[in-house]
């Protein structure tokens, strides 16, 4: 049995630490810049529901842009993603709030972040997890056993599991199903990846 | 001269003259209004398809949605996705009734100046009569395809949304055949409408969610 530096954290329980295999995990779901991501998402937070679309698009290595509208097409927010930097093009005064803002930002920056430095890897027998650091946070991303397929992402501080991502994916490098669910404040947010007409 | 030389020529003509937009007379603007008003007044009821073009610059292609539209005087509409997905939303006098792919929800319009104004767009865009609104300057075009009035609004809040609201009418009967609303940042919503059937019988039970 060895130590983990995240022993208390409920995602590395039954878990094994091993040397590492690779020195980046690779997230592909938003890394073709010639494919426009499109998603039905369904938001609830709090108890309250809104609907709308997501966009994500690659325009460069390193930059994403994201933006939500609603099903009418009005924008509500307008997110660009330069390596480190954050520019908030637009959002909606409704949601125009800091927290509200940082807590899309955040769980935005996750699942756009492509190739992330690996400090820890684990195996059980499901899945080859990666951990990775940024910022005083953790995230684990589950691989399938044969490490091909992302499963999940969990994003952790030392202590405690804050924001969990499951990705569900017939077609290799294409997220059908995106689910971004928060352990400490009541948002969920679903994402269904939008089907040719 | 080669075929394909002249065929450019040709498309080039007529790509030129289709964007050719003139400025309405006044005369001709008075006769407009009357068209769509006196459209407007005879409609009791408008069922059509739509496709829905979503343009944002940095998109490859602009994102497609379609599906139908039903209005019955004097306020309801029905405005409903199919596909790629199931949405839809019934205007009520200050309610919007949402299903989202079977997940019901009530919207109450309340109090937000802004959200009464955007609802109350889309409602008078499906008739076109909406010239008289006092929050918008309104200029008016003409092509050979279709008449145009183009809304700007005056509100500095309502400005921050929209830049221009743009109708698009039938020249024969004053119908419209199309929406585009511009944002600020030059990004646009274009629905266009198809199979439009007027005065056909519609029931109450189609506004109910």
């Amino acid at each position: 049995m060895s130590l983990f530096t995240s022993c208390s954290l409920k995602t590395t329980e039954g878990l094994r630490s091993v040397t590492l295999d690779k020195t980046e995990v690779f997230n592909p779901y938003f890394s073709n810049s010639t494919t426009d991501y499109v998603y039905k998402a369904k938001i609830n937070i709090y108890g309250r529901y809104f609907g709308g679309i997501l966009i994500v698009k690659k325009l460069k290595p390193d930059t994403h842009r994201v933006v939500f509208t609603t099903e009418f097409g009005s924008k509500i927010f307008d997110f660009l993603y330069e390596d480190d930097t954050f520019t908030k093009n637009f959002v909606v005064e409704d949601l125009n709030k800091k927290f509200i803002v940082n807590t899309l930002r955040n769980d935005f920056k996750i699942l756009i972040s492509e190739r992330t430095e690996v400090k820890e890897q684990f195996a059980s027998g499901n899945n080859t997890v990666y951990r990775t650091e940024t910022n005083n946070r953790f995230n684990f991303y589950f691989f399938d056993k044969s490490g091909n397929s992302l499963e999940r992402i969990v994003n952790s501080s030392k202590r405690k599991e804050k924001v969990e991502i499951v990705f569900s994916s017939e077609v290799k490098n294409v997220a059908q199903t995106i689910k971004i669910n928060h352990a400490n404040i009541k948002l969920l947010i679903d994402l269904e990846y939008f089907k040719k007409l | 001269m080669p075929k394909f030389v002249i065929l450019l020529f040709l498309i080039g003509c007529s790509t030129f003259t289709y964007s050719q937009d003139e400025v309405m007379a006044s005369s001709e603007v008075i006769k407009f209004k009357e068209q769509v008003i006196a459209a407007s007044k005879m409609t009791q009821t408008i069922t059509s398809d739509f496709v829905q073009y979503k343009h944002l610059d940095f998109l490859e292609n602009d994102i497609e949605t379609s599906g139908k539209l039903a209005y019955k005087a004097p306020g309801l509409v029905k405005w409903e996705y199919t596909n790629p997905y199931q949405y839809s939303v019934i205007f009520q006098k200050d309610e919007l009734l949402i299903n989202d792919g079977g997940t019901k929800s009530k919207v109450e319009i309340g109090s937000s100046k802004l959200f009464k104004k955007l609802n109350e767009l889309i409602v008078k865009s499906v008739k076109g009569n909406m010239f008289d609104d006092s929050d918008f300057e309104v200029s008016y075009f003409t092509s050979s395809e279709v008449n145009k009035a183009i809304f700007s609004p005056k509100d500095r809040k309502i400005a921050t949304y929209i830049a221009s609201f743009e109708l698009h009418f039938n020249k024969l009967n004053g119908a419209v055949t199309e929406v585009k609303m511009v944002e600020p940042s030059g990004d646009f919503t274009q629905i266009v409408f198809s199979n439009r059937l007027l005065n056909g019988t519609l029931d109450d039970a189609i506004f109910t969610n």
